[in-house]
């Protein structure tokens, strides 16, 4: 009997398979994503947060490494040994997770955000008209309203490189190939050999992240960007099993209207004369 | 339009709570930073909220009234109505002003999509401003605002206003409620929560709200009209009632990391002193006397009670905003959320 697929990813849909067991925390796929997509600087700060100054996706940074030091075991000691891969000090390169069934998408009111050829998602820039209702809407916190055009943005899996045959400039740029691009079921099918020779090599942690098991839960059904991880995802700021929103829009609204057939015989009866 | 206030901050600005380090804070989630991002909603959609449910109330209270009310009815039935309509434009223009990009309103008429509270409210909006537009020409011509006999009194009087009345009062109800499905369906944790408790809550607000500014309405217009506001002064108890159920239901469904905007802080107090208190208690206390006696309130009673709900009510759409706003700031709120189910 054919085992269940571990992604609900459609046929011929591309993606990205970043193993954060290869990342050195280089940055070179953020500037790669800023130099392509011509993105302007940010609010450039200092936040403290080890060598992470980039903070978080937003409108302007559609790569963002995140980097997590970790300085004391689980009993709270300093490490006297040092982890194969990573060496204590987690570093992935987080970006859009191009959902199988995407929250942004089914938010987006005008139609300005659609599925492509290569089943990724893209904000059709000359339509947004900035209601900003994908910002919350994502499970993931990726879109965000820019303050510069207050219009929603995000990678776009570079669909102008992808439909010059090109991979996008972050899998291009990766020196470690750490961000790895092409068909979803390939890189599902590498990724799960990886997590099994990682296991090998005691990284009994490693697994992915993406799949139907984890992050691509409760409606979302995969990940078309999806990940190594070697540490619980929340450690990562990824939420473990997150829901697809637009799930409640329909008990939701069945709810409202059994209310508001109730208020209505409730109005009558109040208005009514004696 | 957007601001810088809200929704744009960086991460960083989220600043580390005191005497915590780096790597205590990066033990239990991402140096304390938001998991999701928070919409950038602030007082376009909190007053869109507030005339847009007094707008969808008022119009199915006009109905309602009209049907059922009697002759008492006619007069809350002719309040509700214009007050339903000189809501629609504060509506409309909140709405479009709340857009980054408030020249390209009009994309969002090019796709109809169910599953987006955001695309059928807009559609609910302007369905029910149709309806209602048309239901306020009738309305002014019955009270003779459109001359005696002319042409176009002649031609309004072939309109089958039952039918429009009926039609209109779908999605009037629907804009009074659907605001509350469209914060649900999100992924902020305190909205989305207790999804199911969304709509409804935002409804029963809308009404006692609507019903609230029709009370003031008729009380500061005299005693001429002081059946009629006896009555729509009950469907606003009424109102309040299901309402203070609604927000015990509500509440009782959410954990306690979930629950704590509404708890601590700013958004807090307001919430206890502001909808629970001025917004809902007092008004319920200076009733007091008439719930218990059963007997109709005092004009002036009537007046300060109803300026309270409304208070409440606009302070209930600030509250649930902004207290939306922290909860999607709150990584361990997130978390919770999502945490691996069984």
């Amino acid at each position: 009997m054919m085992s269940e697929p571990k992604t609900g990813a459609r046929e011929g849909a591309m993606g990205f398979l970043t193993d954060t067991t290869l990342c050195i925390g280089c940055k070179a796929c953020e500037v790669a994503c800023k130099q392509w997509n011509q993105l302007p600087a940010d609010n450039f700060g200092y936040t403290g947060n080890s060598y992470d100054n980039t903070g978080d996706l937003a409108a302007e940074t559609w790569r963002h490494v995140s980097f997590v030091e970790q300085l004391a075991d689980d009993s709270g000691a300093r490490p006297t040994s040092l982890k194969a891969f990573q060496s204590n000090w987690l570093m992935m390169s987080d970006v859009c997770k191009h959902c199988v069934n995407a929250g942004c998408l089914e938010a987006c009111p005008t139609g300005a955000i659609v599925r492509t050829e290569f089943d990724t998602v893209i904000i059709q820039q000359d339509i947004c008209n900035g209601c900003g209702y994908c910002v919350p809407a994502c499970p993931f916190g990726v879109p965000a309203l820019s303050p510069i055009d207050h219009k929603a943005h995000k990678c776009t899996l570079c669909y102008d490189r992808l439909r010059g045959g090109m991979e996008p400039a972050c899998a291009k740029a990766c020196p470690t190939d750490s961000i790895q691009f092409g068909l979803v079921e390939d890189l599902m099918e590498r990724a799960s050999d990886r997590v099994e020779n990682l296991r090998q090599r005691r990284v009994d942690g490693a697994y992915i992240y993406g799949d139907r098991e984890t992050g691509g839960t409760h409606g979302i059904d995969g990940l078309n960007a999806f990940f190594i991880l070697t540490a619980p995802s929340e450690t990562y700021n990824l939420p473990a099993e997150p829901e697809l929103p637009q799930d409640k829009t329909f008990p939701s609204y069945a709810s409202t209207i059994l209310a508001a057939a109730a208020f209505a015989i409730g109005a009558a009866l109040s208005l009514r004369g004696k | 339009m957007v601001t810088e206030s809200s929704g744009f901050q960086r991460r960083w600005e989220n600043r580390r709570a005191r005497a915590r380090s780096a790597g205590d804070e990066a033990k239990e989630s991402y140096y304390g930073l938001p998991v999701i991002h928070k919409p950038h909603w602030d007082w376009w959609i909190i007053v869109y909220f507030f005339v847009g449910g007094i707008c969808g109330a008022a119009n199915a209270i006009a109905t309602l009234a009209r049907w059922h009310g009697g002759k008492e009815g006619e007069s809350i039935s002719r309040v509700a109505r214009y007050l339903s309509f000189g809501m629609v434009i504060p509506s409309t223009i909140c709405l479009i002003l709340d857009l980054g990009r408030p020249e390209r309103f009009l994309n969002m008429l090019r796709v109809v999509k169910l599953r987006s509270p955001m695309s059928m409210g807009t559609w609910i909006l302007l369905s029910s401003s149709f309806f209602l537009s048309l239901l306020t020409v009738d309305q002014a011509r019955r009270d003779g605002l459109l001359g005696q006999d002319n042409p176009l009194v002649r031609m309004l009087r072939w309109m089958p206003v039952r039918l429009i009345d009926a039609l209109g009062v779908v999605p009037s109800l629907m804009l009074a409620g659907y605001t509350g499905v469209l914060l649900a369906a999100t992924a902020v944790p305190l909205w989305t929560r207790n999804h199911l408790v969304m709509g409804p809550l935002f409804l029963a607000s809308a009404f006692s709200n609507a019903a609230a500014a029709i009370t003031l309405i008729l009380g500061l217009r005299g005693r001429s009209v002081e059946g009629a506001r006896h009555r729509i002064e009950r469907l606003d108890l009424l109102a309040m009632f299901a309402e203070v159920a609604l927000l015990v239901v509500f509440k009782r469904g959410l954990t306690r990391t979930v629950s704590d905007p509404l708890e601590t802080g700013q958004t807090g107090k307001l919430h206890r002193y502001g909808v629970l208190g001025a917004g809902i208690g007092l008004p319920l206390l200076l009733h007091g006397k008439s719930i218990i006696g059963r007997s109709p309130s005092g004009r002036s009673v009537s007046i300060i009670a109803s300026a309270l709900v409304l208070i409440g009510g606009l302070a209930f759409r600030y509250v649930m905003v902004m207290a939306g706003h922290r909860s999607a700031d709150d990584p361990k709120a997130t978390f919770e959320m999502t945490r691996k189910r069984d």
